[in-house]
C-alpha cells in the first residue's frame, strides 16, 4: 500500500516537468552562481581619504592601502568629508591623516591616523579593519624611523604611527543594529512573495478564475484590485515587525518617518507585485512556491544583506542590480543607522520604484482574460 | 441572439471544435449535446470568450463577445464562486463586476433560488444544489440576456435537477435566451432546440423532434429481452446494424432498413433458443445520440 502511495506520488512530480525543470534545474543554477559570487574579501573597497599635510610618508601609508587592492582611495576635500561620503554610501571606508603626521613621525612621536568604517555591514567592518592593518606593513612603515646618529640610545616604539578605528554609525557594533534592518526586508519579501504568490494561481486550480474571466472587469483592474490589499497588509506587517525590533531588540529611530513610510509603500508595492507576476506565470501553488524561495534565497545572498558586495566578482555584480532587496539593505541602513540624507538615497528609491512599475506593468502584460 | 460561424478550435493535434455553425433565437433554451470530450465545453467556453477561438465568428446580442460582456451570464460546469465568502457576499461580488448594487434584486435572486436561509453562510458549507443555486443567482445578478450553462445540473439529484429546469423555463419565459450543455437525454429533451456534437462537429441539429429524425431511413426495433451478451452480440454481428441498446429489460436496435424484424427476430431466437415478439418504434433521443456518436467514432 505504501508502495503505491510512493509511485503515485513519483508519478505525479514527474508528469509536472516545470516542477521538475524547477527543484533541478534552479539548484544547480544556483549552486554555480553562489560558488562564484560569494566571497567573503572584499576588493575594491571605497575609500574616502583626506590627507591634511601631504608628504612623502603619507603617501607611503596611501601606496600601502591601495596596492593590496583591499581599498580604492579617493580624495575629499575634509575629516567631515570623509564621514558624509560613507554616509551617503559613496564610500565604505575612510582615512584621516592629520596635518601633524609628517612633523610628529619625523620626532619618533607615533602620530596617529584615524581609519573610518561604515558600522553597517558585519562581515564588510570585520574584513576592513583587519586590511587597515596593510598601512602599517613593515614595507610601508620601514622607511619611517629615524635615529639622529649622535644622539643617545633612543627606544623607538614597535609601530612609528598608531592606526586608530573609528567605527560609524554602530559605535558598539550591535548586531542587531547590522542585521535587523535586513531582516525586516527578508521577512517582508517571505510574506509579500508567499502571500501574493498563490494569489492567482490558487483562483486558477478552484477554478474561480473562469467564473471571474467572463465579467466585463479588465485587466488592469484585476491587477490593481489584486495588489492593493495586499499592499496594505504587508505594509500593516512591515510596521508591526518594525514596532517589535524597536521595542525588544533597542532598533534605532529613522532620519525621517516620511522617508521611512515611502520605502516601505514603495519596497512592499515591489515585493506584492512580484509575488503575482509569480502567480500569474505558475500553473500550480507548488510551482509558485518553489519561484518564490529561488527568488528569496539570491535576494538574501547578493544583496550585501549578509556577504558584502565589494566581494562579489564583477561578473557576478550585474545580478546583484536586478535585486530589489539590494536597495532596500541600502535605504534602510541609511535611514535606520547612518542617517543618510535623501538626496543619497533618491536613486535607490527610484531603482525600487522601477521595479514595482514593471512588475506591475508585465503582470497587466501577462494576464490573460481566457484560460 | 446568438450567431456562431464556423468557429473552431485546436489544441496542439487535437482539434476540439471543428467548423461549428449554430444560431440560436432569443427566449429558447438551446441545448448542446454530446459525450465526453465531444467538444461542448470547449465550445461553450469559446461562446463566453474564455478560450481563444482559431477561427470564425461569434455574435452575442448582435454584438462581439467583448462588447456583449453584460449581455450574458455564465455558469461554469464546476463550482466556481468562492468558498471562503458568504452566499450573500458572493452575489454582491459577481454584481459588483457588472456595476449592478441594486440591493432588491439581488435579495429578490436570493429569494428565486431558496437562498434566502443560508444569506451568511459560506459558499463551501453549501451543498451541491444549493452551490449550483447560488452560481445561477451570480450569473444572473445582472439580469443578462442570455445565459450559458455549462452541464448545470451534473450530480445534481432529481428533484433539484426538475426544480432548476423549472427555473430555465420560466427564465426563457421572461425572454431569456439559455445555451445549455448536456449529456443527459433527459435533459435534451427539455430543450426548444439540440445541436449534437461530436468530436468537435456538429452531427445533427433541429428541435427534438426533427433530431429524432436525424438518423433518416432507418428503422428501430425494441424488445423485451433481459441483458444477454449473446444476444447482443449475435445482434451486432448482423449486417445493416447500427445500434444495439439495453435498457433494463428492454431491448433496442437501430437498424439499416434492409435488416428486416424476421431476420432479428431470428437472430435472437436462436440465441434465446425461444421466439421473441419484436415491436417497431421510434427512435428517441439516446437512440439518435449514440447512434451517430458511433458512426463518428467509424469515420
Amino acid at each position: 500500500m505504501m508502495m503505491a502511495i510512493i509511485k503515485k506520488e513519483l508519478l505525479q512530480l514527474r508528469r509536472d516537468p516545470r516542477l521538475i525543470g524547477l527543484i533541478v534545474v534552479m539548484p544547480l543554477v544556483m549552486l554555480v552562481l553562489f560558488g562564484v559570487a560569494l566571497k567573503l574579501e572584499p576588493k575594491n573597497v571605497r575609500m574616502a581619504y583626506y590627507d591634511a599635510a601631504p608628504s612623502i610618508f603619507t603617501n607611503l601609508v596611501r601606496t600601502g592601502l591601495w596596492s593590496d587592492g583591499y581599498f580604492d582611495l579617493y580624495e575629499v576635500k575634509s575629516k567631515q568629508a570623509i564621514i558624509e561620503e560613507i554616509r551617503a554610501g559613496r564610500a565604505k571606508a575612510g582615512m584621516f591623516i592629520d596635518r601633524n603626521f609628517t612633523s610628529q613621525l619625523v620626532e619618533n612621536r607615533q602620530p596617529h591616523i584615524t581609519f573610518f568604517v561604515d558600522g553597517t555591514m558585519p562581515s564588510l567592518t570585520t574584513a576592513m579593519k583587519y586590511h587597515s592593518g596593510s598601512a602599517t606593513d613593515d614595507s610601508v612603515t620601514n622607511g619611517m624611523y629615524f635615529s639622529d646618529a649622535d644622539a643617545e640610545n633612543v627606544v623607538v616604539a614597535d609601530d612609528p604611527f598608531i592606526m586608530d578605528t573609528e567605527i560609524l554609525f554602530n559605535p558598539d557594533e550591535k548586531e542587531t543594529w547590522y542585521f535587523l534592518p535586513g531582516v525586516i526586508g527578508v521577512l517582508i519579501m517571505q510574506i509579500a512573495l508567499i502571500l501574493t504568490g498563490i494569489s492567482v494561481v490558487r483562483e486558477r486550480e478552484k477554478q474561480t478564475l473562469e467564473q471571474l474571466l467572463v465579467t466585463p472587469l479588465s485587466k488592469t483592474v484585476f491587477i490593481i484590485g489584486k495588489l492593493v490589499p495586499y499592499i496594505i497588509i504587508a505594509l500593516f506587517d512591515f510596521y508591526f515587525i518594525l514596532g517589535a525590533g524597536w521595542l525588544f531588540f533597542d532598533l534605532p529611530s529613522p532620519s525621517s518617518q516620511l522617508l521611512l513610510f515611502l520605502l516601505a509603500l514603495v519596497y512592499v508595492a515591489v515585493m506584492i507585485a512580484l509575488g503575482l507576476l509569480i502567480s500569474l506565470v505558475s500553473r500550480t501553488q507548488q510551482q509558485a512556491m518553489f519561484i518564490a524561495i529561488f527568488i528569496i534565497v539570491p535576494s538574501i545572498l547578493l544583496s550585501g544583506f549578509i556577504f558584502p558586495m565589494e566581494a562579489i566578482p564583477d561578473s557576478v555584480q550585474p545580478v546583484t542590480l536586478i535585486i530589489p532587496f539590494t536597495y532596500f539593505v541600502e535605504i534602510i541602513r541609511g535611514l535606520l543607522v547612518k542617517h543618510t540624507e535623501f538626496i543619497d538615497l533618491y536613486r535607490d528609491y527610484l531603482a525600487l520604484l522601477g521595479f514595482a512599475v514593471f512588475f506591475v506593468l508585465v503582470s497587466i502584460a501577462r494576464f490573460r482574460k481566457t484560460l | 441572439m446568438i450567431q456562431v460561424s464556423h468557429i473552431s478550435k485546436n489544441f496542439a493535434e487535437t482539434c476540439a471544435v471543428n467548423d461549428v455553425s449554430l444560431e440560436v433565437g432569443e427566449g429558447n433554451i438551446f441545448g448542446l449535446l454530446g459525450p465526453n470530450a465531444a467538444g461542448k465545453t470547449t465550445l461553450i467556453r469559446m461562446l463566453c470568450g474564455i478560450i481563444r477561438r482559431d477561427s470564425g465568428d461569434v455574435r452575442i446580442n448582435n454584438k462581439t463577445i467583448e462588447a456583449a460582456r453584460h449581455d450574458f451570464g455564465y455558469v461554469a460546469q464546476h463550482f466556481g464562486q468562492y468558498e471562503e465568502l458568504s452566499v450573500w457576499e458572493n452575489l454582491k461580488f459577481y454584481a459588483s463586476m457588472y456595476g449592478v448594487n441594486d440591493k432588491l434584486q439581488l435579495l429578490s435572486l436570493l429569494e428565486r433560488y431558496q437562498l434566502m436561509p443560508f444569506k451568511n453562510r459560506r459558499a463551501g458549507q453549501l451543498s451541491g444544489g444549493y452551490q449550483r443555486r447560488l452560481a445561477l443567482a451570480c450569473a444572473l445578478a445582472h439580469d443578462p440576456a442570455v445565459l450559458f450553462l455549462d452541464e448545470p445540473t451534473a450530480g445534481i439529484d432529481p428533484v433539484t435537477r426538475k426544480h432548476l429546469w423549472d427555473d430555465f423555463y420560466s427564465l426563457a419565459t421572461e425572454g431569456k435566451t439559455l445555451f445549455v450543455t448536456t449529456h443527459y437525454m433527459e435533459e435534451a429533451q427539455r430543450c426548444n432546440h439540440l445541436a449534437f456534437i461530436s468530436h468537435g462537429q456538429i452531427v445533427a441539429q433541429g428541435s427534438p423532434l426533427t433530431i429524432r429524425n436525424a438518423l433518416g431511413d432507418t428503422c428501430v426495433y425494441r424488445a423485451e429481452v433481459a441483458y444477454l451478451p449473446e444476444v447482443h452480440q449475435a445482434l451486432h454481428d448482423l449486417p445493416g446494424m447500427i445500434l444495439v441498446n439495453q435498457f433494463g429489460k428492454e431491448l433496442r436496435m437501430v437498424v439499416e432498413p434492409q435488416l428486416s424484424k424476421q431476420i432479428l427476430q431470428a437472430a435472437i431466437s436462436k440465441v434465446m433458443n425461444k421466439a421473441v415478439e419484436l415491436e417497431q418504434t421510434q427512435a428517441n433521443l439516446e437512440d439518435v445520440f449514440i447512434a451517430l456518436t458511433q458512426e463518428e467514432n467509424k469515420s
